[in-house]
């Protein structure tokens, strides 16, 4: 009776360690860090829509090597002292991976709790270019750096066949990081810089600098500031009857922009800016576009929340192609071998710093009637 | 040849609609010796107030594009004068007697509280007049291009300074105002009422003031609640430039403004035209302390 009794416990003790790590492996989880209170609560309720969409059409196709994929998100409140929080819980949650977030500064701070707990991150909509040269292994991005835009700038301009460029900034660290780009690269090219100076924003007038640019007899201007004087610049410029083609970079995707310029002079102007699913005739995104119009009944909000759910195919493809959820062997996978997954805004691949290549940035051009349409 | 010729109309468009601002400065100052921090926003106010007139009447409909304007401009110059005249009796009358700190702090409370209230009843995203107010007719001068409205914008501009000028030389009223400048007390002996000469002054300045307004807002198109500071920092510069509480000196001070502004953009720099045209500023008080017409006071003794 004794020895049948302890035979028995040891059998159900047996049986309970061999169950805890059967049911802890019974699904794959992967985290999500989103804003879903505070200022861009917005942006987070979108990652988790599309993110939790995602989840549950890959489970609806089988899951990931034979689990179900469970997503556990948290909420950074877009505050790096609430991240910091966040990061420590979903590292002690049993995520391989983790898609987020949304501000670079928030994404700092839980940048090396992650890479202490060794945890593959991906980042949705944080484009500082800082966050990946501090030389962690195991965080990735899924939007384009603040510098991809002046190399697409510089491409899309030699692209046209423009010989003498002209480049306008307004000194703010954004445009003038954008206009130092370009203006770096397209000296490299067989291009000439005819013009390059900053306007003050928040004038009204523009019509010297315009002579100026004029002057220096350019076959296109880039002007890397915002909306506002993008518009002004337009208005001025057609009244001058100078119809030179200028083209902008993303902050200018503003429809005030036309109101501003008025549909005539906004007519052909050409604007970069990543694009969204809506603007994509690619299947991955046609998919996804009615899949998520017939779970929430809406559109898909700004491009940076329909990124977190190319962060959620980049970790099922990492965990796919490298049979695996180890987090060294997901990133090798990542970085080395993922080439043109299909995904929402295009094709994705990562560098060797975990940086998105290919190409991200799409060219929009203003119609007569003042829409914004994706050039092919 | 024709590279100079373009800025120098742009330097004189811009000129223009800085002498017409810094008028009304110059006439607060030299009547109260008080900078009227809140009338880049009176300026403001008046673009704003052009568009909602423009819009609500519907006037565009069946007058002719200059009656409209005249239309306009004519309502402008009542409202902002008007809000001139309260502006004077609430924020700046009761402070008549304290020390000239006390008022030059009203006054930018007064320019904080007119920006807040324009975002708060206008949104703070840019408003932009409508595109076919004007005909967009290109006069060939010389041969050289330019559209009439800039020529009109600056004729306008001229018109009235001249005006202010005679009225202020040749009338009785002119007279009181300019005796009020000089000296207060004196010109209350001669009988003069120098609480209506002071608001005189706060109709006509904020008058010009909001005609700049609706000029700029036809012009440009765009306006927003902010545009009062940058243009009311430049007048500002434009009547010290030509020597505050000289009304001659402004329309010199804004024009010149207007042009330093546009050959340093054209010949040296865009993005120093402002540096540069601070640093001449500096030179001419160097030379001359009173700014360029500006008359040397000697101080009582």
């Amino acid at each position: 009776m004794g020895k049948r009794f302890i035979t028995g416990m040891a059998v159900v003790f047996a049986l309970l360690l061999c169950v805890q790590p059967v049911m802890a492996a019974d699904t794959i989880k992967i985290g999500l860090m989103a804003p879903l209170t505070g200022a861009w609560a917005s942006e987070g309720q979108d990652m988790k829509q599309i993110v939790d969409l995602l989840a549950e059409e890959l489970n609806a196709k089988g899951g990931l090597l034979g689990k179900k994929v469970e997503i556990i998100s948290e909420d950074d409140g877009g505050d790096p002292k609430t991240a910091a929080l966040a990061a420590q819980r979903l590292s002690n949650s049993g995520v391989v991976a983790v898609i987020g977030t949304y501000g670079s500064s928030v994404t700092e701070a839980s940048q090396a709790i992650y890479d202490e707990a060794k945890i593959m991150q991906i980042a949705n909509g944080s484009t500082a270019i800082r966050l990946s040269e501090k030389g962690l292994k195991n965080f990735l991005r899924t939007c384009p750096r603040d510098d991809e835009q002046g190399n697409v700038a510089a491409k899309t301009v030699v692209g046209m066949g423009f010989k003498n460029i002209a480049i306008l900034h307004d000194n703010t660290s954004y445009a003038k990081g954008l206009a130092d780009e370009a203006k770096g690269l397209l000296e490299k090219q067989p291009v000439k810089i005819v013009f390059y100076d900053a306007l003050t924003p928040g004038e009204r007038d523009y019509n010297t600098i315009l002579t100026k640019i004029k002057a220096a007899k350019p076959d296109v201007v880039l002007f890397t500031g915002y909306y506002p004087e993008a518009g002004l610049l337009l208005r001025q410029k057609m009244e001058m009857g100078w119809n030179v083609p200028f083209i902008g970079g993303d902050a200018t995707n503003n429809p005030d922009l036309v109101k501003i310029a008025g549909a005539k002079a906004a007519e052909g102007y050409y604007f970069l800016s990543p694009p969204v699913p809506q603007d994509l005739d690619t299947k991955a995104a046609k998919d996804f576009m009615s899949a998520f119009k017939k779970k929430y009944n809406a559109e898909p909000g700004s491009v940076w929340a329909v990124l977190a759910g190319d962060g959620f195919n980049a970790v099922a493809a990492a965990i796919k192609g490298s049979g695996s959820t180890e987090t060294a062997k997901m990133v090798a996978y990542l970085k080395t071998q993922l080439k043109d997954l299909p995904g929402l805004t295009g094709n994705i691949s990562f560098d060797d710093k975990g940086d998105r290549v290919g190409d991200l940035y799409r060219v929009y051009r203003v119609d007569a009637s003042g829409k914004f349409v994706l050039q092919p | 040849m024709e590279f100079f010729f373009q800025q120098l109309t742009n330097g004189l468009a811009v000129g223009g609609i800085y002498a017409l601002i810094a008028l009304g400065y110059t006439m607060v100052y030299g009547v109260l010796k008080l900078i009227n921090f809140a009338h880049g926003d009176l300026f403001m106010i008046g673009a704003y107030l052009g568009l909602t007139l423009l819009t609500a009447l519907g006037l565009a409909d069946y007058l002719s594009p200059f009656c409209v304007i005249a239309l306009l401009a004519v309502m402008v110059l009542i409202l902002v004068a008007i809000l001139g005249v309260v502006l004077e009796r609430v924020a700046y009358r009761p402070l008549r007697q304290a020390h000239r700190l006390s008022a030059v702090v009203s006054a930018l409370g007064a320019s904080i509280f007119f920006q807040n209230i324009v975002m708060l009843i206008y949104g703070a995203k840019f408003q932009v007049y409508p595109h076919d107010l004007m005909p967009r007719t290109v006069v060939h001068i010389f041969g050289m291009p330019v559209p009439l409205i800039r020529i009109l914008i600056l004729l306008a501009s001229v018109v009235m300074m001249v005006a202010l000028y005679t009225f202020i030389q040749r009338t009785k009223v002119g007279t009181a105002i300019r005796a009020a400048a000089i000296d207060q007390g004196a010109a209350r002996l001669m009988g003069i009422n120098v609480d209506r000469v002071i608001a005189l002054v706060f109709v006509i300045g904020p008058a010009l003031g909001g005609a700049a307004g609706l000029m700029v807002g036809i012009y440009y198109g765009q306006i927003n609640f902010t545009m009062g500071w940058i243009y009311g920092l430049k007048a500002f510069t434009a009547a010290i430039l030509g020597g505050i509480g000289n009304i001659p000196g402004a329309m010199v001070g804004g024009l010149m403004l207007g042009l330093i502004e546009a050959f340093a953009a054209a010949y040296l720099s865009v993005a120093w035209k402002d540096a540069f045209a601070f640093c001449v500023l500096i030179l001419i008080l160097i030379v001359r302390p009173t700014g360029l017409l500006g008359e040397r006071v000697a101080e009582k003794v």
